[in-house]
């Protein structure tokens, strides 16, 4: 069923949306695969850092749809990154006008002992402390999204927390899952305290992934239909749609944006939604939806594409009522995180997560 | 950026290899590319590798013309063939060039019946690279082979097109700034060949645009004395198989004559060097497609047995000759010819 245009309401407070963003690569577009690139991106200023294109203004739209609907918002950043750049990381969120409600940085001081060492480079039991900790501050009825991307392991952390916060996956399964993934065992007792309190609720939405190494999305496939991999912010823009949570308006924004500042075409914009539909991640009604708007703002190819786009879609549509399948809210998910933690024995954490090495 | 069409039905190991060229494209370049064939397929594969869809469209079509089918037929009963569907798309304007690995009868008579011929062009023709032995320095390593059997049988006239249209391409894909022209023959005094290639001859020495190097042999096919090379289909065909079926020999003679004899395979392993450099040389995956040329629009036509690379690289040469106006140039050539 689609919820794009339908607006929530009614007698009852809404419950809050909390969107939680990944900082490194999810919004900002950090470089530290080499020595210098990474000194390079510890001592940059907050005016030097670069945002991923479309990422402001997909914070903005999705803050300011929730309160169109009554519904309180809030903007929580997690990153891996150390609190000695946190300056620049709220120069560079002043700067770019985001609304925010908090970060969480990772203490890497407390690593350098011996026996902790390779604490530093582990994030999936730093992650998942962080996140539980954070859901503890809100009320049960939050509605959770949440942002990374594919160079870490965000779409198994994320994944994890959103079935511990199900509690879909708790107690030794749990224990079993985190030793698996080699996570320090005082992590491990740490979240599973704070899962025991924080569980309760089947509250995220959907996990968004940033394929910004371009990673395969069949790779993701094992996390099932919640995890929605994106090229682009457009993408994500449609999908948030889809699902009930922007107004095309909002949609049109983050593509101008995305046109104004990083020279995106309405081509590249039509393509992007044409295999937004193609992976199943938006229906094609609610792409048709999205069309009129985005067409009359010059975000989508004019009437001459338009005939082409339409046989595009035509086609499309045959072979999707050819497969009786209808794109709607993703299913409850059950994620073989076993199947995941066999990938990930047989290649590197990253990989095994749908991110690289 | 241009926009290539890419049939991605066509080919002996389509549409997986296909599909994977475009995706790589898509990754390395702003090039357009619009796919078209079964979109299921088409998406199962792209899923499964790195791409970047913002440069990919997909054009849906159920149907594909095999390898091994009659082309006549095949382009008169299957309209909705990816080929057709490709070919239609950039006579209509949504894309600039074609890439197909597919039937090559069946890709030249789809350009006949959907494109328009340049003004004044009477046969089209499919121009293939081949690599060869370089003269001087700065010499394209790459010569032109023109025509490779998109007319069997040809008359002087259009010989005489042929070379002016391998002399625009040359001159604007392999960027030599004047290449010498040649014709295949049996011999290189004037009066050999029969009526026709003594009169094509004498027409084209006339011709001062070109720089023409008179006939040239077999034995000249892989030396450096010519840059285009111009012949009839039927004549060109036989030579380009020939040049292939020759590299194939050798590989497989070196890598089998290293099984017989110690003495033999020492000796390969010193020579391994040499042979890498032989087998990258011959490697027509880095190549690109033949062009058919004489069309508004260009088609390359890629070896059917065309790998990732193969695509890639001929999307890229297609790309290249929409830029440089390579249909315009070959125009502008053949009219100061008329």
């Amino acid at each position: 069923m689609s919820r794009l245009g339908r607006r929530r309401g009614g007698g009852r407070p809404t419950p809050p949306l909390v969107c939680r963003w990944d900082l490194d690569k999810t919004y900002l577009r950090s470089e530290f695969e080499t020595i210098r690139q990474l000194l390079r991106t510890a001592f940059e200023r907050g005016e030097d850092k670069v945002d991923v294109p479309g990422v402001v203004e997909l914070i903005k739209v999705i803050r300011e749809a929730a309160e169109r609907r009554g519904q309180p918002c809030r903007t929580l950043f997690v990153s891996a990154s150390p609190p000695q750049i946190g300056k620049a990381i709220r120069a560079k969120l002043d700067l770019d006008g985001v609304p925010y409600d908090g970060i969480v940085f990772k203490n890497q001081l407390q690593h350098l002992r011996p026996g902790k060492l390779r604490n530093l480079r582990e994030h999936v039991g730093f992650k998942l402390v962080a996140l539980l900790g954070g859901r503890l501050e809100e009320p049960p009825e939050a509605r959770e999204l949440l942002f990374g991307d594919d160079w870490e392991s965000d779409s198994l952390i994320y994944s994890l927390y959103a079935d511990v916060i199900a509690r879909r996956v708790e107690g030794a399964r749990l224990e079993s899952i985190l030793r698996g993934l080699s996570v320090d065992p005082e992590l491990v007792r740490e979240v599973l305290s704070l899962a025991a309190r924080a569980g309760g609720a089947d509250a995220v939405e959907r996990v968004f992934i940033n394929l910004e190494r371009r990673t395969p999305p069949a790779m993701f496939r094992l996390f099932g239909e919640r995890v929605v991999p994106t090229f682009n912010y457009f993408q994500t823009a449609c999908c948030l749609a889809g699902a009930g949570r922007l107004e095309p308006a909002d949609v049109v924004r983050v593509g101008q944006a995305l046109t104004r500042s990083a020279g995106y075409t309405p081509r590249r914009l039509e393509n992007s939604l044409g295999d937004l539909v193609r992976r199943g991640h938006l229906a094609l009604r609610d792409a048709h939806t999205l069309l009129k708007p985005l067409r009359k703002a010059g975000l989508i190819p004019g009437p001459l594409r338009a005939s082409g786009w339409r046989r595009v879609l035509d086609a499309v549509e045959q072979l999707r009522a050819r497969r009786r399948r209808v794109v709607g809210p993703p299913q409850a998910t059950v994620v073989d995180y076993e199947a995941i933690l066999e990938r990930l024995h047989a290649t590197t954490p990253a990989e095994a997560s749908g991110g690289p090495a | 950026m241009p926009t290539i069409a890419v049939d991605a039905m066509g080919g002996d190991l389509a549409p997986d290899e296909v599909v994977k060229g475009v995706a790589e494209v898509s990754l390395t370049t702003d090039i357009e590319c619009l796919v078209v064939g079964d979109e299921r397929r088409i998406q199962a594969v792209l899923e499964g590798v790195s791409y970047n869809p913002e440069h990919i469209a997909i054009l849906h079509c159920a149907d594909a013309i095999g390898m091994a089918e009659e082309p006549r037929e095949a382009v008169r009963t299957r309209p909705d063939a990816s080929l057709l569907v490709a070919v239609r798309a950039a006579a209509d304007g949504r894309a600039d060039a074609v890439v197909s690995a597919g039937n090559t009868g069946a890709c030249i008579l789809a350009c006949a019946k959907h494109f328009r011929l340049l003004r004044g062009i009477r046969r089209a023709a499919l121009a293939s690279v081949y690599p060869r032995r370089t003269e001087y320095p700065g010499q394209d390593r790459l010569a032109l082979l023109i025509d490779v059997g998109a007319t069997v049988r040809c008359e002087a006239d259009e010989l005489m097109q042929f070379a002016l249209m391998g002399h625009a391409y040359a001159r604007r894909i392999s960027k030599v700034a004047n290449p010498r022209v040649g014709l295949l023959n049996m011999g290189s005094e004037p009066m050999k060949g029969g009526e026709i290639l003594v009169e094509a001859r004498r027409r084209l020495q006339e011709l001062p645009q070109l720089n023409f190097v008179g006939n040239v042999e077999g034995n000249e096919l892989v030396g450096g004395r010519a840059d285009v090379i111009v012949c009839e289909g039927l004549l060109g065909n036989v030579a380009l198989k020939l040049i292939e079926g020759v590299s194939e020999i050798f590989h497989d003679l070196a890598s089998h004559a290293g099984e017989h004899k110690l003495a033999w395979r020492l000796g390969l392993r010193l020579l391994s060097q040499e042979i890498e450099r032989l087998r990258e040389l011959t490697d027509y995956t880095q190549y690109g497609g033949a062009p058919i040329l004489g069309f508004e629009r260009l088609l390359l036509k890629c070896h059917g047995r065309s790998n990732a690379r193969a695509i890639a690289n001929a999307v890229k040469v297609g790309a290249k000759a929409v830029r440089d106006r390579v249909p315009a140039e070959i125009a502008d050539a053949l009219s100061t010819f008329r």
